[in-house]
Parts: structure tokens; C-alpha cells; sequence
């Protein structure tokens, strides 16, 4: 056995050890609750039950000594690691534990010892053991020291369902595992809620929205133990269930409708929202739902629906501030990706390995690169969706076209013989061209990349004027025309050719200049005699409206308006939705050929003056990727055929697809001139052409990406290169050279210890407001260790035999006696188990943020049903979203009207400037992943629903719906209206504390004269009848009351 | 003695909540010796997350006023004077400075460009400092200027966080939240951190820049206006008279409080109270941002008007906050990104913020505020001693060397610390990592910023990092 005393004594004096690391807080701290349920007293004055080593000694371990003698080399100390029992390179804790013999074991020794030199942890690491911790210690030595495999890393297996005495409160298996713990601590379970509390739990818990009086009514008529089945039933089958549900997805997707960082900029992404509402309202099964957002792109059949998928991967941030390292940023999105993945998926702190090897789990940092590079082969795509209507208009306008086709055909018997001669006549354009590969430009804020085809991808900041010089040297002895080419790109929005947000690009003005090498004094500028290209749209005036007032007139045109010396008029390249995201070229003849008589250098001057043309908020329309070349051919000019058909033109014809024929034949046909009447019919189709949305997808990249181990987690330190590979704690992967796709299927496998379980807890979580594990996003061994370990594992199989079907879950939760019990909590209850980790009470929660704002919609009568769609823009104070609250201007198109009514998952996100209204009551910025939600309890909660437009809009309205009912008794009006807040019926107090309260206020509002307009305001309801036909003192005084309702404890929490 | 004993009396729920608010969440806990603090609200410490908690170790100062120069002023036009760059203004700087250097916008390889602004010694201290600054030079005595600044971020939004939160990555707690999670509020009526954006536009990365991260939200920075409501839906809506929001709240809390004798939820409790709280905020925020009060000759020394929205209101109300007891004050004047027409923006920058920064200190001091109150000046970054640009009147983003300066608040005063090479390129002497600024502020508050931790994913995570930071022991009073 090696000297740990001499080497720990050497690292004691050496080493500062991690100070840092100090769990100790000081005074009187609320926050950090030692879990009444944890170890503590009881595991060392019984003797039942035998010490375990994942409950009761990892943890403490893992906190104190694994930072030094864990599973991370470069902070380990004495080469010791205790995380493992024995180890081939270094020493295990055998090394310093004798089983059974706590008195000869090393370990015991020094955590006893008061000698500073010897004791362990060392005082200025910060760390300190309790007495009972070391004695527990010391007792599990005596007991055998047996060490076990981290709990969460080894595949759950369906454990006994346990025997209670108390049989008739078990409702399910659930109920077995719940009251067997209770029984075990003498404690029982809370009684069962009161029907009404209970429709309101499920309805908030699985829809989101309390239930309306219809509901509340019907479930009063059904027979009492129907109605509750009856009502989840109902629930679970709710499109609104989607919705709820999909905002806690989506807070793990960090979700958001802006890019992020200091533009933060809006984004098209709400598709991919509307996908998971829908994924979650069809219950698709979650190990599908999983494959798809990670690799639905590389599915057999990808649909629009499995690439909109990929989305999740792509809500990560982009940096578009000036003058930024584009791949500096990319890799800021994958480690963004890694640890939302780690988070939702796998419940693994995935971003703690970025760095350095994992201090805790057995995570190693090459691990982590290995898992990096499955995902690191993408290209950052941003493509074209359609919705259901759009993609009907795509079909007619196809089928439309398909029908004149068919038809010049079918007119046209010899078509083809007629086609293959003019194939014939073509003449080869592109044989002529010499392609130049120029230095980039680095200057001005945009980045540029050269490719390996020689053509240019500008990313990064697309500043609103870009003039970008490419130097090139020429050996040819003779230039008479220089072709400007535009290409796709994967990276472009809409795969290009431009950076505009639906790829489009103009080019204001084109300059060429030339210096001989042997006479670089004499620079000349090369004219032009004129100019040709594959696409000349009509001219067409724009207004540059950036601040409202300019009158500054700019154009966009054919390429002519590229060499016309007016940088406010552009070639353009928008023929309209459905064909502009293609490539094109320019040709620019020479007045006179450039003779060379040296290697010249050419310099390509691309004037790009477009400030915020089409008041395009995204970005500027500057060229996304392009390549310059040159010719010595005579008369230049742009080969008019799109490029797609030359490429099909060069196989021979009798191995073309229908496919491809029909491509020439498109194309073909636009050059007879007999067919002008069906051309233009084709023509006027194309006009139907839906622009669509966009959607951030993955695009996986032919060309595979180079992986390396980053260290320090720095892109500037690439070190080794890594291949794509799991972690061997958990479980394996059968691939040879797996990809994406593999890494999607093997996250979700039925093998892997944590998916299931993670899921599992976080519904838990959700219906509970804790997880059973509560670190739901850390299940590894700095995670709270579960209250129910059995109870989740239990949950975890039962899910993934039912088809990973998630809403089986939320059924067999919905109908436990666990979850069925009332929410009080009795003086004795909050002494034993204050955060109910026990579960001896039903759970009571304050609501989410857009619950809150959900409910006062609801229960008002205004919401809007309304499923999907892009988002919405409610009432917001206006001064957020300009400077200097924000950094520049946001659109924030408030329009007032029932969209503003719709349910706050809808509500636009941007990143740098949240809805004050969910903010304030503690929604996600959507900067990372969240899967845990934090709870506060403000004053600044309190002014938001007491005096927020939406909110007063909220009173207003169910004043009215109060004020609508058939009665004269103010009474029935109160109860009518505090059972569309709370569903129950009020007491006697509550309703007298209420009704004196209306009674004073219509005594105050009939003497005053203005207050009570102002309240009530002249707007009109949803009928087209104006409010102020109520008796105005009487609207105001029941908007007063209606507010009381709507800022109740009880209203915004579920209980 | 605490809220639930009084609450379960039986005493009608108006008089209950105004006597419970003034004896239990008292205004003027401030002037409450801190040592006293502990006793007095111990109930409230128990449950709510905001009250005063006691520092770690006796401090220097109680609350900052955080003046953050955003998008990042140029040392070398108004505190690092190099006579050098003078003489070697259109030369190329040396190749070997250059290595592994990235620039946001300029080819690193641009040539030098000497300080645009003439310098003077101030103070008895001799503090070297640009004609830019004359108010500022007349508390030369007062203020300590770091010319070793050096961060690792070189665009606006990573370094802004970096400056506001330790570090580049989102999700990071702010500065201003650590300090209220680790000091909590002396002030109930008001937020505990309050945020001014007072520049050409917001900051970069927005309200990250105060957001709480990963700590609980009750300690996120609450942004403030200088005109209109101070607080978001401060005010009542329209026809809400405050003796109705009086009625109104106390039929709430009696409704609540009735539920919360049934359902024994501590959560309603503190609703109770948030309510009283906000109700309380309705009054005292507008009094405390009411510039109106203050005294013409306070007004001018400032160059505050009432009514506009001013870098210099926004410190003038900083004072007044401070006063009340606000831990954390932050203006954020994003509006010193000078890639072009340095000469012509730098100075109307310094036009607007010298004076009202100057008489901060000069106000605070008279008041006997600045013994216990730290105030900070700075940006993210430094500008490049190389131009921008074709007209010789801008410079590029550089994360090597920059100047901040402090006041107040246990920091020496009078004094000059560290040193950059002859070019204001490099930090020379005593480099202060804006992780051991972090340290230490945190240490003048009070706190070890290595023991200052909060427990996330797994780990004990603090404002500081895993990399070392150290307490700038140099700059200590």
C-alpha cells in the first residue's frame, strides 16, 4: 500500500486545494435545506437496515473528497481516487480502506484526526465533515466498505411493488411505493381533495386552464367516481394539452423567437413549436420524439415535420454583433447543444466535461468531444416549411403547371426529337471560364470563408453596407469578361444565394480593377461595355423606411443597374417565392480586353449599399456565397440556363430520370416561342407560389467535420481528434461508424439508465412541483439522490413498456391516491417534511408564468383558443423595445384585437428583452436550457396583476360576464364569477368579505365622477357593443371586485 | 416576533398589515446597525430570500453603484496617456505583439494612432488623466484608477457578460445578484437592485447583463426608468384611486390569510406580504425617484433635470436609492463603441456622463455615503492602439488593457494602479482579470468570493469561476 499519509501531506502543503469549493454558507440561509428525508440521525441509530453506499456514502464523498481524489486527473491529488474501489492506474480506495476494519483503514484515520497536517478533508479545501457523516463513515467501513455502481448508471429494472397495511388507499402501484415510505416514517397520507380542488389540479396540471363553468357543471352531474375519469379522460385528449405540456418542453428546448446575444435579432422558429404541441397532443412516443428533433433529418422518409424537428437542436443562439468569429460562435451552439441535450435528454451536467475531465461522474473529457462529434457535422440550415394551407396552394400550383405541361405534350407529340435538337445547337458556356480564387476580405464586420471550389461564403455580421475588395492574381494573357457566380449554400437563410431572411441579395455597383505585376503604380479601373445575367427582374422602386421618415428611393432591377454608377439601384435577383433560391451569374464584358503582359492582380470591389432595404429587419441583402472568374473568350455572356439544367444536360439523355426531362423540358419550353400562351399560364401559377415560413433545421454536411478534444474547452486549442463515441458508463453502442441518427436512437434506447428515468421525474416534477429526483437535471452523483428510488424506476419501466407513451404516465399519476390528496398542510406536516418530499399532501404550487396569465384570460372569458401559428404580440410597454432599454429597435406589432387574448406559450420571445408580464413571474429567457423551473414570490409579481393593461382587460371582462347573468342577486353574480377563477363554490366569509367590498365600491364609484370611466374605459366587447351601455358606477365597481378575484393567492396557484 | 403570530390576532386586516409592515418590514432598516439586523428580522430572514443577511467578514462597503460604460470607452483617449503612441502614430505596431491577436473589425496589422486628447496631472495624487475628464480630475483624490484591466472577450456581448456576470457563457448570475444573494436588501419597499439604461441604446445581450442566472430570480436586477413609471405597472391603472388599491388589497390579503388558515401554505404568507410590499413600493418609489426634491445646487452639480432621461439623473437617483437602502445600483451608458468618429463621439460621451460620475463621488462624500458605498466606472474592453478606419478616428475592439476607476467604499484613495507597455497594448504591471475585480468587490462587501457559492449542477458555483481570482490587495484602502 502506497504512503497516503506522506502524500497527503505533500499535497496539503502543495496544493491550495480547491477553496472554491466551499458548501458552507453562512447565517441564517433559507435556500440550502439539509432533505429532512436524507441519511441524517435515523440511518445510524437503526440498525434494520444496512448502510448503502449510493444513498448514503457516495453523496458524501462525492461532495467532499471527489473534487481532489475523483475521477479528474488534472486536479487529483496522491494519484488516490475514491470514486472507484480499485483502479489499474492509480489507487482506489482500497488503498486506504480495509473492509471491516475501520481502525487500520487510512480513510477512517484521517477524517478523525484533529492533527491539520493529517486531516481530511484539509481545512482549506473548504469541505468539512459533520460527526455523523464520519461516523456513518466509519460504520460503513465496519460494515464492509461495499462500494456500488452510481444508482442512475445502471438501467432500471421493474422493482417489487411493496406491501402496505393500509391496502385500500392504493390505488396503483404508485399509491404502493408512496404510502410504504410514509409507513416507514409513521407518517399517512393527507385525506382525499374535495372534488372541485381536484378538476382544477388536473385541469391546470395537464391542460393549463382551469376548467370553465360548462366543465365545472358537468363534472358536478356526473356520478362522483365517473366524473373524475370522465373529466381526465377528457383532459388528456384536450388540444390544449399539447400546449401545456410543449412549454415545459420548450423551456428545455430553450426555446425562443429571437437569436439571441446583442442583435437579437427575430427568428422564424415557431413551427418547430407547433410541432412539439402537436408531437405531445398525438402522444407520439418519446423515444421517437427524441430521434426526431436530434436527427429527423437523417430519417428514411425526412418530412417537413422530422426536419422542423431538428429545430431543437437549433434554438441555440447566433451572435450576429460585428466583427465576431463566426466558428467561435458555432461552437458556442454545440456546447449550447451538448448541454441541452445533457439536461432534458440524458440528466447528465454533460457542459461540466467541456473543460476538463467531469470532478464527478465518470465523464471524461474526451467523452465529451467523443459525443460532441456526433452532433458537429451539420450545416447551421435555415429552409422554406409550409403549413397545411401553404402546402395545398404548393400542390395546386404544381398540379397546375404539371397540367400545362402535360398538355404542350400532349399537343407536341415530337417534343423530344424537337428538344434534343435544341440541345444539340447549345453551345458549352462554362468550358470558357478560369475561376479565381481570391484572399478574402477581412475588414468591415462581415466574415468571409473561402471554400474549396473557390467561391466565397460571407457569414457572421451582414452589415447594412458592405463594400468588400477580393484581390486576385491572373495569369492570363488576355481578359475580356469576368463572371460573377451565385451559389447555395446550406448556411444561407433558405440556402441563398443571399443573406436576406428569405436568400435573397442584391449587388449595388461591381468594379473591377487591374495592376500588372511589374507596374503595381498603375492601378486601372475596367470599364464595361455592358453587362448579362440569368436573371433580370422588372425594375421596382423601395422605399428605405428605417426610421419612417426617409424618402430615400432605391431600386432593385436587372444587372445593368449593377454598373450604373448609383449605388441606390441594385441587381436584383427576386423572381418571386419558390425559384429565387437558386443560383445565378453575371457576365461583365469588357469595353476592351485587358491585355496582360505580367501576372496581373485583379481586384473584385463588391459595393453592397442596402442600409435596411425592404425595411428587412433580419438582415441586409448582401451575397451570400459566390466566385469570381474570368475569360478571354469573345463576347461574354451569362449562360442563360439555370444551372440545375446544365448539370442535367450533361448526362446523356437516354440515362436521364423523368424526372430530369421534365427539368429540361421546363426549362426548354420558355425558349420556343410558339408556347408563349401556356408559358405565361406557368407563368401566372408561379404567382400562387406561397412564400412560406422559415425553420431552423440541421442539415448534415457531405464533407465530415473534423472533431478534436478542445482544451480548456477553447476552439483555439484544438488537441487530438476524436471519433464519434459514448461514454462506457453507460450503456454501449453497436456501430461501426455510427452517426447522428445512431447517437439519436442510442439516447433513446430502452437500455440507457438515465432517459427514461429523467423523463419520468420530470413529469413528476411537473405534476408535483419537485421531481423525485430533484436535481431533474443532474442525475449523476452531485444529483439529489431520489426520495422514491424504487417508485421512479418503477415509473421509468412502466413507460417504456407502454411504447414510451407519455401520456400513459400522466394517467397513472392523475389517478393515484398520491396525487389525489388535498393540499393542506397541517402544523405537523410542515414540521416533519416542509417541502413535501414525503408526499403526505397533494402538491401546492404557485402556477408557471404563462399559467398565471392563462388563467385571468380564462377565467375572464377572453381567451383565445386558437392553436399555433406565429407568434403573438399582447400589450407591452413600448419603451422596452426601443433604446435604451433595448439595443436597438424591436418590432413589437402590438395590434389590439382577440390575438392578444391567445395563451401566452404564443407570446414572442425575445431573448434580451422577455415579456415583462412571464418574466416577472419567473419564465426562461430561453438563453440555456431549463428543465427546473424557479419560483419566486415579489412585489414586483403583485403590481404586474394587479395594475398590467391585460390584467385590468381581464377585470373589465369578467365584470361583464358577471354582470351578463340572468339574476338580479349580486350574490349569484359573485359566485358566478369566483367559480370561474377558483371553480369551487366561495364560503360564506369569502363571499361576504366580497360582497361588502362591490357594495363599497359602487357607493364610492356613484359619488365620483371620473374614476369610474377611466376604469371601465370606453372600449367596445367582443360583440361590438360599447362596455359604458352597463350602468357605468356599477361596471366600475364590479371591475374592482373582478380584480380582487383575479390577484388571489388561490388563483394563481394550484392547490 | 414574526408576521404569523400577529396575523393569526384576529386583528382586522388593514390596521394588521400596516402595522405589521411598519414594525416587521420597517423602512430606514438601513440605519439599523447591521450587527442588530439579525435579531430584528429573524422571521423574515427564515422565509424571505431578500432580507439582510450578515457578510462573512467585516466590510468595507454596503452598496455599489455600478457606472458601466458600455460598448467599451477608449484608455488611451481619456487615462492611459502614451507619449510612445504619440511618437509612433502611423507606424505598424511590432509584429511580435501581434501574435495570436484577433481583432473584431480592423486587419491586426494596422497602423498606430496616437491619443487624440491632451492629458494632465490632477490632485494632490498627480492622477493622470485626459482633458476629457475635468470633473473628474477635480476628485482625482477621491477616485483609484486601474489601468491593468485585461478580459478575454473581444466582442460587445461576451464581454459585457463577462464584466456583468464572471463569464462569457449565458445563465450566469449578475454581479448585482451575488451581492443580493449574499448581503440581501435593507430595503423592502424597494427593490434590492435596481438597473438605469441610460445610453445611445441597451446593452449588449440585454437583461442578462442583471439577470439572476442560475441563482433564485428574487435577486435579478430590477430595471428602473427616469421618466414615467420608475417600476413597470408601478402606477394604478386609470380609475384605480389609491384608497381603492388600499381597499382592494386588504380584502386580498383578508381572503388569502382566511386561506391561509385553511391550507397552513407558507407561500400565501409571503404573498401577504409581497402585496403590502408592492403597495408600499407605489409610495416610495416615486418619492425616491422624485429629483424634484433635490436642491437646485444639487441639481447643477450633477447637470440633472427633473423629467429627462439622463445618464446624470440616473446618478443622482443612484444616490438617492443608496440612500434608501438599495444594495446595488447599475447604469448601464452603452455608448462608447468608437470604431469611427472617435474625436467627435468621445467627447460628446464624456460630456454627458464626467459631470454627473464626478459629482457622484463629490455628493456621496459630502453626504459621508462614500466610506460605505463603492463606486465602479468602467466598460467591457479597451480600444486598439491601432486605427479604425480610413480617417484616422477610430479604434477597434481589444481585450488586453483598459481602464476602470473606483471610489469609495474601502478602495485607496489617490491612487494610480498598474500599468500598461508603452502602447497601451499589453498590461505591464499588476494585471487585474476582471475575475479578481470581481474578488474584489466581493471582499469589500464583505464576502470571500471563493466561499460565496451556490450550488448548480452539481457543483458549488461562484461569481469568480474555477480559475483562480485574487483580491487586488493594492488597491485597498
Amino acid at each position: 500500500m502506497k504512503d497516503f499519509r506522506r502524500q497527503c501531506e505533500l499535497f496539503s502543503r502543495v496544493t491550495p486545494c480547491g477553496r472554491s469549493l466551499c458548501p458552507t454558507l453562512f447565517f441564517c440561509f433559507g435556500l440550502i435545506v439539509v432533505p429532512s428525508w436524507c441519511l441524517s440521525a435515523s440511518r445510524l441509530e437503526s440498525d434494520e437496515t444496512s448502510i448503502s453506499y449510493s444513498k448514503d456514502i457516495r453523496p458524501i464523498l462525492s461532495d467532499n473528497c471527489f473534487h481532489c481524489h475523483g475521477p479528474d486527473p488534472s486536479t487529483r491529488e496522491a494519484d488516490l481516487r475514491l470514486d472507484l474501489w480499485d483502479s489499474e492506474n492509480e489507487s482506489g480506495a482500497n488503498s486506504v480502506i480495509t473492509s471491516g476494519e475501520p481502525e487500520t483503514s487510512e480513510l477512517i484515520n484521517r477524517i478523525f484526526s484533529e492533527d491539520a497536517y493529517e486531516q481530511m478533508p484539509p481545512e482549506e479545501s473548504g469541505k468539512s465533515l459533520t460527526e455523523e457523516q464520519k461516523l456513518l463513515l466509519k460504520k460503513w467501513v465496519q460494515e464492509g466498505a461495499a462500494y456500488e455502481k452510481h444508482w442512475a448508471f445502471e438501467a432500471p429494472v421493474r422493482p417489487v411493488v411493496p406491501s402496505v397495511s393500509d391496502e385500500s388507499w392504493v390505488s396503483n402501484p404508485i399509491d404502493a411505493f408512496v404510502l410504504a415510505r410514509l409507513e416507514s416514517e409513521g407518517l399517512q397520507p393527507s385525506p382525499a381533495a374535495k372534488p372541485l380542488a381536484l378538476l382544477r389540479r388536473l385541469s391546470l396540471d395537464l391542460t393549463g386552464l382551469p376548467p370553465t363553468i360548462e366543465e365545472i357543471d358537468q363534472f358536478q352531474q356526473q356520478e362522483t367516481e365517473h366524473a373524475y375519469e370522465f373529466a381526465l379522460d377528457r383532459l388528456l385528449a384536450s388540444p390544449h394539452f399539447g400546449e401545456k405540456w410543449a412549454r415545459e418542453w420548450l423551456d428545455a428546448a430553450r426555446y425562443a423567437d429571437s437569436d439571441g446575444y446583442e442583435k437579437d435579432l427575430p427568428r422564424e422558429v415557431w413551427m418547430y413549436r407547433d410541432w412539439v404541441i402537436n408531437a405531445l397532443n398525438k402522444d407520439m412516443p418519446y423515444d421517437q420524439f427524441i430521434v426526431e428533433q436530434i436527427a429527423g433529418d437523417l430519417l428514411p422518409k425526412p418530412t417537413q415535420s422530422k426536419q422542423i424537428a431538428t429545430g431543437f437542436m437549433r434554438n441555440s443562439m447566433t451572435n450576429r454583433e460585428g466583427g465576431i468569429d463566426p466558428e467561435q460562435f458555432r461552437m458556442e451552439a454545440m456546447f449550447d447543444r451538448m448541454d441541452a441535450i445533457g439536461k432534458s435528454v440524458l440528466g447528465l451536467t454533460l457542459q461540466c466535461a467541456q473543460c476538463h475531465t467531469h470532478k464527478y461522474d465518470p465523464l471524461t473529457h474526451t467523452d465529451y468531444y467523443r459525443l460532441f462529434a456526433f452532433i458537429n457535422n451539420c450545416d447551421e440550415a435555415e429552409i422554406a416549411v409550409y403549413t397545411k394551407e401553404q402546402e395545398r396552394q404548393r400542390q395546386q400550383v404544381f398540379q397546375k403547371m404539371e397540367e400545362i405541361e402535360s398538355e404542350l405534350k400532349r399537343k407536341n407529340p415530337d417534343w423530344k426529337s424537337k428538344m434534343a435538337q435544341w440541345e444539340e445547337s447549345l453551345t458549352e458556356h462554362d468550358s470558357k471560364w478560369i475561376i479565381v480564387t481570391p484572399d478574402v476580405d477581412s475588414s468591415g464586420g462581415q466574415k468571409h470563408y473561402l471554400l474549396e471550389d473557390g467561391s466565397i461564403l460571407a457569414q457572421g455580421y451582414a452589415p447594412p453596407t458592405q463594400n468588400s475588395d477580393f484581390k486576385a492574381q491572373v495569369d492570363l494573357p488576355k481578359i475580356t469578361g469576368i463572371r460573377l457566380e451565385l451559389l447555395n449554400d446550406p448556411n444561407l437563410p433558405r440556402g441563398g444565394p443571399g443573406r436576406s431572411s428569405t436568400g435573397l441579395c442584391a449587388l449595388s455597383e461591381f468594379k473591377v480593377s487591374a495592376e500588372q505585376k511589374d507596374n503595381p503604380q498603375e492601378k486601372v479601373e475596367l470599364k464595361f461595355s455592358h453587362a448579362t445575367a440569368n436573371v433580370n427582374p422588372e425594375k421596382q422602386e423601395v422605399l428605405n423606411n428605417k426610421d419612417g421618415d426617409s424618402k430615400e428611393v432605391k431600386a432593385i432591377g436587372p444587372i445593368a443597374l449593377a454598373i450604373d454608377n448609383d449605388e441606390s439601384t441594385s441587381w436584383g435577383i427576386d423572381v418571386g417565392p419558390g425559384r429565387s433560391n437558386v443560383p445565378r451569374e453575371a457576365v461583365f464584358t469588357l469595353e476592351k480586353p485587358l491585355e496582360c503582359n505580367s501576372l496581373t492582380q485583379i481586384t473584385f470591389s463588391l459595393k453592397q449599399s442596402h442600409k435596411d432595404k425592404q425595411s428587412e429587419p433580419l438582415h441586409t441583402f448582401n451575397l451570400g456565397r459566390f466566385r469570381f472568374s474570368v475569360t478571354s473568350a469573345s463576347d461574354p455572356a451569362a449562360n442563360p440556363i439555370p444551372k440545375s439544367v446544365r448539370e442535367v444536360l450533361r448526362i446523356p439523355i437516354n440515362e436521364r430520370t423523368a424526372k430530369q426531362v421534365d427539368q429540361v423540358f421546363g426549362y426548354w419550353r420558355t425558349t420556343v416561342p410558339t408556347w408563349k400562351e401556356a408559358n405565361s399560364g406557368i407563368e401566372a401559377a408561379w404567382k400562387q407560389y406561397p412564400e412560406g415560413e422559415s425553420q431552423l433545421v440541421l442539415h448534415e454536411r457531405e464533407q465530415a467535420r473534423k472533431t478534436c478534444r478542445l482544451d480548456r474547452g477553447s476552439f483555439l486549442s484544438p488537441a487530438e481528434e476524436v471519433s464519434p463515441g459514448v461514454p462506457g458508463f453507460l450503456h454501449p453502442m453497436e456501430f461501426d461508424s455510427p452517426d447522428r441518427l445512431d447517437f439519436a436512437r442510442w439516447l433513446a434506447d430502452p437500455r440507457s439508465p438515465t432517459t427514461a428515468r429523467v423523463l419520468v421525474n420530470r413529469i413528476w416534477q411537473s405534476f408535483f412541483g419537485m421531481g423525485l429526483v430533484e436535481t431533474s437535471d443532474d442525475f449523476g452523483l452531485q444529483g439529489t439522490p431520489p426520495t422514491h428510488a424504487e417508485l421512479l424506476d418503477w415509473l421509468a419501466v412502466e413507460l417504456m413498456e407502454n411504447n414510451w407513451r407519455q401520456k400513459h404516465i400522466h394517467r397513472l399519476i392523475a389517478t393515484s391516491s398520491t396525487y389525489r390528496q388535498q393540499s393542506v398542510t397541517t402544523a405537523s406536516l410542515k414540521r416533519r417534511d416542509p417541502s413535501n418530499h414525503l408526499l403526505a399532501r397533494g402538491p401546492r404550487i404557485r402556477l408557471d408564468a404563462e399559467i398565471v396569465r392563462d388563467v385571468a384570460l380564462s377565467a375572464s372569458g377572453l381567451l383565445n383558443r386558437t392553436l399555433g401559428g406565429p407568434s403573438i404580440f399582447p400589450p407591452a410597454p413600448e419603451f422596452l423595445f426601443v433604446p435604451p432599454a433595448s439595443y436597438e429597435v424591436k418590432p413589437w406589432p402590438y395590434v389590439d384585437g382577440e390575438e392578444q387574448y391567445r395563451r401566452s406559450l404564443y407570446v414572442f420571445r425575445f431573448r434580451s428583452v422577455p415579456h415583462p408580464v412571464l418574466e416577472t413571474f419567473d419564465a426562461p429567457s430561453g438563453n440555456v436550457s431549463c428543465v427546473r423551473r424557479s419560483r419566486s414570490n415579489t412585489p414586483l409579481q403583485a403590481l404586474t396583476t394587479l395594475n398590467e393593461p391585460l390584467f385590468i382587460d381581464c377585470a373589465r371582462a369578467l365584470a361583464e360576464r358577471a354582470l351578463e347573468l340572468e339574476t338580479q342577486s349580486d350574490r349569484e353574480r359573485l359566485t358566478y364569477a369566483f367559480r370561474r377563477c377558483l371553480s369551487r363554490l366561495p364560503h360564506e366569509e369569502e363571499l361576504a368579505a366580497l360582497l361588502e367590498f362591490l357594495n363599497q365600491q359602487k357607493n364610492a364609484f356613484s359619488q365620483s365622477s371620473s374614476d369610474k370611466t377611466q376604469l371601465v374605459g370606453t372600449k367596445m366587447d367582443q360583440s361590438g357593443t360599447s362596455r359604458v351601455s352597463l350602468d357605468p358606477a356599477k361596471f366600475a365597481a364590479w371591475t374592482a371586485v373582478s380584480r380582487v378575484l383575479l390577484n388571489l393567492d388561490e388563483t394563481v396557484t394550484k392547490e | 416576533m414574526n408576521c404569523q403570530s400577529q396575523i393569526t390576532q384576529n386583528i382586522p386586516p388593514r390596521t394588521l398589515a400596516r402595522r405589521w409592515f411598519l414594525k416587521e418590514c420597517g423602512i430606514g432598516l438601513g440605519s439599523i446597525a447591521l450587527g442588530q439586523l439579525a435579531g430584528i428580522s429573524a422571521a423574515r430572514a427564515s422565509t424571505d430570500p431578500i432580507a439582510p443577511k450578515q457578510p462573512q467578514f467585516t466590510p468595507k462597503a454596503k452598496n455599489i453603484i455600478f457606472l458601466f460604460m458600455a460598448g467599451a470607452p477608449s484608455h488611451l483617449e481619456l487615462f492611459d496617456f502614451k507619449p510612445d503612441l504619440v511618437e509612433f502614430d502611423g507606424s505598424l505596431p511590432p509584429p511580435e505583439l501581434l501574435t495570436g491577436y484577433r481583432a473584431a473589425f480592423i486587419k491586426p496589422n494596422s497602423k498606430l494612432m496616437g491619443p487624440k486628447f491632451k492629458f494632465g496631472k490632477h490632485g494632490t495624487c498627480g492622477a493622470e488623466i485626459s482633458e476629457l475628464l475635468p470633473h473628474l480630475a477635480q476628485v482625482a483624490d477621491d477616485i483609484t484608477i486601474v489601468r491593468s484591466m485585461t478580459t478575454d472577450a473581444f466582442n460587445h456581448a461576451p464581454a459585457q457578460l463577462q464584466m456583468s456576470t464572471g463569464s462569457q457563457q449565458f445563465g450566469k448570475p449578475s454581479l448585482g445578484s451575488w451581492t443580493l444573494y449574499g448581503l440581501g436588501s435593507e430595503c423592502n419597499n424597494l427593490p434590492g437592485f435596481v438597473v438605469f439604461n441610460t445610453g445611445k441604446k441597451g446593452p449588449s445581450a440585454g437583461s442578462a447583463n442583471w439577470g439572476s442566472g442560475y441563482l433564485p430570480p428574487v435577486y435579478q436586477g430590477a430595471p428602473f426608468r427616469t421618466v414615467g413609471d420608475p417600476v413597470l405597472y408601478l402606477s394604478n391603472p386609470p380609475g384605480i384611486s389609491r384608497e381603492l388599491q388600499r381597499d382592494s388589497l386588504d380584502v386580498i390579503n383578508n381572503l388569502n390569510q382566511r386561506h391561509f388558515e385553511e391550507f397552513g401554505d407558507p407561500e400565501i404568507e409571503a404573498r401577504i406580504r409581497s402585496f403590502e410590499m408592492a403597495y408600499q413600493m407605489q409610495a416610495t418609489a416615486p418619492e425616491a425617484t422624485d429629483l424634484a426634491q433635490e436642491p437646485q445646487h444639487i441639481l447643477d452639480l450633477y447637470g440633472a433635470e427633473p423629467g429627462a432621461r439622463s445618464f446624470a439623473n440616473s446618478c443622482l437617483l443612484a444616490r438617492r436609492l443608496v440612500e434608501r437602502g438599495v444594495r446595488f445600483v447599475e447604469i448601464f451608458h452603452e455608448a462608447w463603441d468608437q470604431h469611427g468618429e472617435l474625436v467627435k463621439d468621445i467627447q460628446q460621451n464624456c460630456l454627458d456622463t464626467d459631470r454627473a460620475a464626478a459629482a457622484l463621488v463629490t455628493d456621496l462624500k459630502q453626504r459621508g455615503l462614500l466610506e460605505d458605498t463603492l463606486v465602479i466606472w468602467g466598460g467591457e474592453f479597451g480600444r486598439t492602439p491601432m486605427v479604425e478606419g480610413d480617417n484616422d478616428d477610430g479604434r477597434d475592439h481589444h481585450p488586453n488593457a483598459f481602464t476602470m476607476w473606483m471610489a469609495g467604499g474601502g478602495t485607496a484613495p489617490g491612487l494610480t494602479y498598474g500599468e500598461t507597455d508603452s502602447l497601451g497594448f499589453n498590461v505591464v504591471r499588476d494585471k487585474v482579470h476582471v475575475r479578481d475585480l470581481h474578488a474584489t468587490i466581493l471582499q469589500l462587501l464583505g464576502l470571500d468570493h471563493s466561499r460565496l457559492t451556490y450550488k448548480s449542477q452539481g457543483l458549488d458555483q461562484r461569481l469568480t469561476g474555477v480559475e483562480e481570482a485574487h483580491v487586488i490587495k493594492g488597491i485597498l484602502a
